[in-house]
């Protein structure tokens, strides 16, 4: 055989595309010929190198989510999509996230729970996913609450406690503007280790305060307490026992 | 469409995100554009999904996302031209991409990711193609759309530029 036939034949002999009776020519002709060989050492030096290395990657929850929801929702008139309408697509991991709630045979007290708070824990439980995609989490990353707090004047209508809870082991990560259940409202951010802690504040149609009430979804936990004429609503994936500690610090905080 | 076909839409389709998920973040070097590309991909997958005849499940996705990610890449303009080796461990990373980062370091995969990376997108679809996604040739062609003679030859060239960029000696390696 001769080399530029061999070298030709070289690539697919590596990726296991020859018929075997051409594999067993070119492995002969490797065996007496050191110039094809080393080619052909380089060449699975490279493919071993590239295939051991290169990163797979696994597509975020979040997207799933977005994906299984839009599929479910088939049966409706086709809409465009990925056209970058964020006000739609959290709405879409809304449905995902609860159909996959729906689905994984969860089944939570509903009946007992106010139909009002259960779809403003729907809607947060979206918002909250979505606000843990990159880039998503703070318009104004802070671990100052002097900063924070002044940041919402002119956003939104309505003025959030924004303790500091740093001693406590709950640092100031940001704030952002967000929407949910139709209006524009102000969150404040904390983490606790790699948790993210989303605090949902808006006005509250009942007057003086309430205590702290939780429920939890889907491994999320909510808090939800009133003070001051604001409805507020701590979410996280935090452990519920801490995210109540946290509900109790920041409450006396104020 | 009925019930019975997404779920087997479902069951067929939807493992293999992962797949799809990866294929777009090397077309498109782009965590959120992938998310968009795949999401959208998803639904045409749907939506063809009569189309599909049975056949392997993932490439027939994949081709899919690979022609979706062109789309995305001229709609968005994003620029085309190749990244220079030197500059490509300069690439603005986002927070994903940090996090990789900070996992991989210095290593072997840094130098990997950086090599694919920097390939002109025609070289750098087959060998994630071939190398990561274990496609054979003629599912490369097919999901590409070429001859497998294109395939090969794309191939040959892009293995050979790997392996100047990664500084392959066969001296050593035999």
């Amino acid at each position: 055989m001769l080399c530029d036939t061999c070298q030709d034949a070289l690539e697919a002999r590596l990726d296991g595309e020859l018929p075997p009776e051409e594999a067993r020519e070119i492995d002969r002709h490797l065996a007496a010929c050191p110039a094809c060989a080393r080619q052909f050492a380089t060449l699975g030096e490279t493919r071993r190198l590239v295939s051991e290395n290169a990163m797979r990657y696994t597509a975020p929850d979040v997207l799933k989510a977005r994906v299984r929801s839009a599929v479910a929702r088939i049966g409706s008139p086709p809409v465009a999509a990925g056209t970058g309408n964020r006000f739609r697509w959290w709405r879409e991991v809304a449905a995902g996230l609860a159909i996959a709630i729906a689905s994984s045979g969860i089944t939570f007290a509903a009946a007992n729970r106010s139909a009002a708070r259960n779809s403003a824990a729907d809607e947060l439980l979206a918002s909250h996913v979505r606000s843990l995609m990159p880039g998503h989490l703070t318009d104004v990353p802070s671990t100052e609450h002097h900063t924070i707090k002044p940041w919402f004047n002119g956003r939104v209508d309505l003025s959030p406690a924004v303790p500091n809870l740093d001693k406590a082991g709950f640092p100031l990560v940001g704030g952002r503007a967000d929407y949910v259940l139709g209006r524009v409202v102000p969150v404040v951010v904390y983490g606790r280790r790699q948790h993210m802690i989303n605090v949902y504040a808006w006005p509250s149609s009942a007057a003086g305060g309430a205590p702290p009430n939780d429920l939890s979804r889907n491994g999320y936990h909510f808090i939800t307490w009133r003070s001051g004429g604001i409805e507020y609503w701590a979410v996280s994936d935090l452990n519920a026992p801490e995210l109540h500690a946290f509900v109790a610090m920041f409450t006396a905080a104020r | 469409m009925s019930e019975g076909d997404l779920q087997r839409f479902e069951r067929v389709v939807l493992p293999h995100l992962d797949d799809a998920y990866t294929l777009a973040r090397y077309l498109l070097r782009d965590e959120h554009d992938a998310q968009d590309v795949v999401q959208e991909a998803s639904l045409r997958a749907l939506r063809y999904f009569d189309g599909y005849s049975g056949g392997d499940a993932r490439a027939w996705l994949l081709a899919i996302v690979r022609n979706c990610s062109l789309t995305w890449r001229k709609r968005r303009r994003v620029d085309d031209r190749t990244i220079p080796f030197e500059d490509a461990a300069a690439l603005p990373t986002n927070e994903g991409d940090a996090a990789d980062a900070a996992a991989v370091q210095e290593s072997e995969q840094a130098r990997v990711q950086q090599a694919i990376a920097s390939l002109p997108d025609e070289f750098r679809e087959v060998i994630v193609l071939r190398e990561v996604q274990d496609l054979s040739y003629r599912e490369i062609a097919d999901v590409v759309g070429v001859p497998i003679g294109t395939v090969m030859s794309r191939l040959a060239r892009a293995r050979k530029r790997l392996a100047v960029l990664l500084q392959i000696d066969a001296r050593e390696a035999s």
